[in-house]
């Protein structure tokens, strides 16, 4: 698929068009929830997500293949969103997630997962900025590696070796709540 | 290697992936598929969307407003320049424009305000002088012979292109223009016949303090096809001058008290003969000095009525080629000029605007890696 949009994104407009309507669909509800973590503030996050979609939109034909992939592409787009965000408000925001989807467990299956992820919100909580958003980017948003890399700007290995002191420190901090 | 319990954290961090809101995601559906019109409540700084456009989009317009301004700019300035000298004449000298008065076709020209224009070297003068070009104010009454006590000769020369059928009655105006204010026809002639056969010539004084006056009046008879004006400070023999006419007058004053002490005959022929030559010097510096005088209230001016094709026109008098190269030369070389002072000033401009942007640029990424941290 990626090899298919960075093919496409070489093609005259119109095939420029389709290409971004696909990673428009592949993408919308990660970016939301890579913006969303990062913001903690779930109107501000729609605003930013959809501010991200529309420059990446205006920008489609800018879009170099040779210098990364579509999703990391659209992914620094919505970074630097985010970041401007933060930088203008000066301030985080509370976080607002909804809780996850309880209901289809047993109730007792239910109370020990849901005990276990309170604690594992709250460990992430209280990782920083910029721990929470390796996280973000690779179990909400679903990017590899080599994808973070290019989005933070660093090597894969160093994105590697971030991604494990983060997940780490997560883990301590749930043991901790725990 | 993860261990089961590093798939239970990521299992529980993928449930706690926040999820976009329903009515959410289909507005932003519906934007998608309408190409994300601009909403100006997403925050859209007019830099930002300066930054949307494609720059290729942005050369065409610029490049368009800059070629406007560079064209309107040159032909402000060749409109106002006149053209410099040697054009004046050579746009006075077409025959399309032969049977209208300077005054009516060129307003701008000919009215108030000063104009540049050749300046012929002074025949025969003393002094310094001044033959490149200067700024005058033709046709007013603000020329003054002398200024702050400077004695300035000055001299004009007018041709007037004219009809060989007007020729007598352009030359009976110039009379009545010079005596209406106070000039001296020196000597005229005038000649009858076919195009640039007919003719008249005038050699005029007119009181210096006058001269522009006499000027506009002349320049009003026909078309005016060139004028040159010279001036020439003569202040320096003037005044070195009047200053030996005043030793002289002091060296009679003494041979005469020498006249009455002298006791013999001989001493007296002796101081009578210095005191008669001395009374011939004075005689020829009182000349000299009024001369000066004469030549500093009098301007002397040469009128010419010429007929047929002006001798400035290289063509015999029908615009042609040679003109046209002229003519896109000279826009060619008002165009260069107005381009390196445009460039002159953009290129300051456009490198400060560059440093501003790399600043801004760089402190925005420090802002976002200071916020990360």
């Amino acid at each position: 698929m990626e090899q298919a949009l960075v093919a496409e994104a070489k093609e005259a407009p119109r095939t420029a068009d389709l290409a971004f309507d696909r990673l428009y669909r592949s993408s919308r509800d990660d970016v939301y929830a890579y913006v969303a973590s990062l913001l903690r503030d779930a109107p501000a996050a729609e605003e930013v997500t959809a501010a991200a979609f529309e420059r990446a939109y205006r920008k489609r034909n800018r879009f170099d293949p040779e210098r990364g992939e579509p999703r990391a592409w659209l992914f620094g787009i919505a970074r630097n969103a985010a970041l401007d965000e933060l930088r203008r408000r000066g301030r985080q925001a509370e976080l607002t997630a909804e809780p996850a989807d309880l209901d289809s467990l047993g109730a007792e299956q239910a109370a020990e997962r849901s005990e276990r992820r309170l604690a594992v919100s709250a460990a992430l909580e209280r990782l920083a900025l910029g721990e929470r958003e390796l996280i973000a980017l690779k179990f909400f948003a679903g990017l590899e590696n080599r994808e973070i890399a290019r989005v933070l700007g660093i090597s894969e290995s160093n994105a590697g070796t971030k991604l494990h002191r983060a997940m780490t420190k997560l883990r301590e901090a749930c043991d901790g709540n725990a | 290697m993860e261990t089961p319990r590093d798939e239970k954290l990521a299992a529980d961090l993928r449930a706690l992936r926040p999820a976009p809101r329903p009515e959410f995601a289909t507005e932003l559906d519906e934007r998608a598929a309408a190409g994300f019109p601009r909403r100006s409540r997403w925050r859209w700084t007019p830099f930002e969307r300066l930054r949307a456009v494609q720059p290729r989009r942005l050369l065409i317009p610029a490049g368009g407003v800059a070629v406007i301004a560079i064209a309107v700019t040159t032909a402000v300035v060749a409109i106002s320049s006149g053209g410099g000298g040697s054009s004046l004449d050579l746009s006075m000298g077409r025959s399309d424009s032969a049977a209208k008065p300077a005054h009516k076709r060129h307003p701008a020209r000919y009215s108030a305000g000063a104009t540049t224009l050749p300046v012929a070297p002074a025949a025969a003068s003393a002094g310094a002088a001044s033959e490149a070009e200067v700024e005058v104010k033709p046709f007013s009454r603000e020329i003054k012979p002398q200024v702050h006590n400077r004695a300035v000769e000055r001299n004009a020369e007018l041709v007037l292109g004219a009809d060989p059928a007007d020729v007598a009655d352009d030359s009976a105006k110039v009379f009545e223009a010079v005596h209406a204010h106070a000039g001296i026809v020196m000597r005229s002639s005038t000649r009858e016949g076919e195009p640039g056969v007919a003719g008249a010539r005038f050699e005029l004084l007119v009181p210096s303090a006058k001269l522009g006056d006499t000027l506009a009046a002349l320049s009003q008879i026909d078309e005016v096809r060139s004028r040159h004006e010279a001036t020439d400070d003569i202040t320096a023999p003037t005044v070195q001058t009047g200053e030996l006419l005043q030793d002289s007058k002091a060296r009679i004053d003494s041979l005469l008290a020498q006249l009455e002490g002298a006791e013999t005959e001989s001493e007296r022929e002796a101081v009578e003969d210095e005191l008669a030559a001395e009374r011939r010097h004075r005689s020829r510096l009182r000349a000299q000095l009024q001369h000066l005088e004469r030549r500093a209230d009098y301007s002397r001016v040469l009128v010419r009525i010429e007929t047929g094709a002006s001798h400035d026109s290289s063509s015999g008098g029908t615009w042609g080629i040679d003109d046209a190269m002229g003519d896109a030369g000279h826009i060619l070389a008002v165009a260069a000029a107005v381009a390196v002072v445009a460039l002159a000033i953009l290129g300051p401009i456009a490198i400060v605007a560059l440093l501003a942007w790399l600043t801004h640029r760089a402190w925005v990424r420090r802002e976002r890696r200071r916020i990360l941290s």
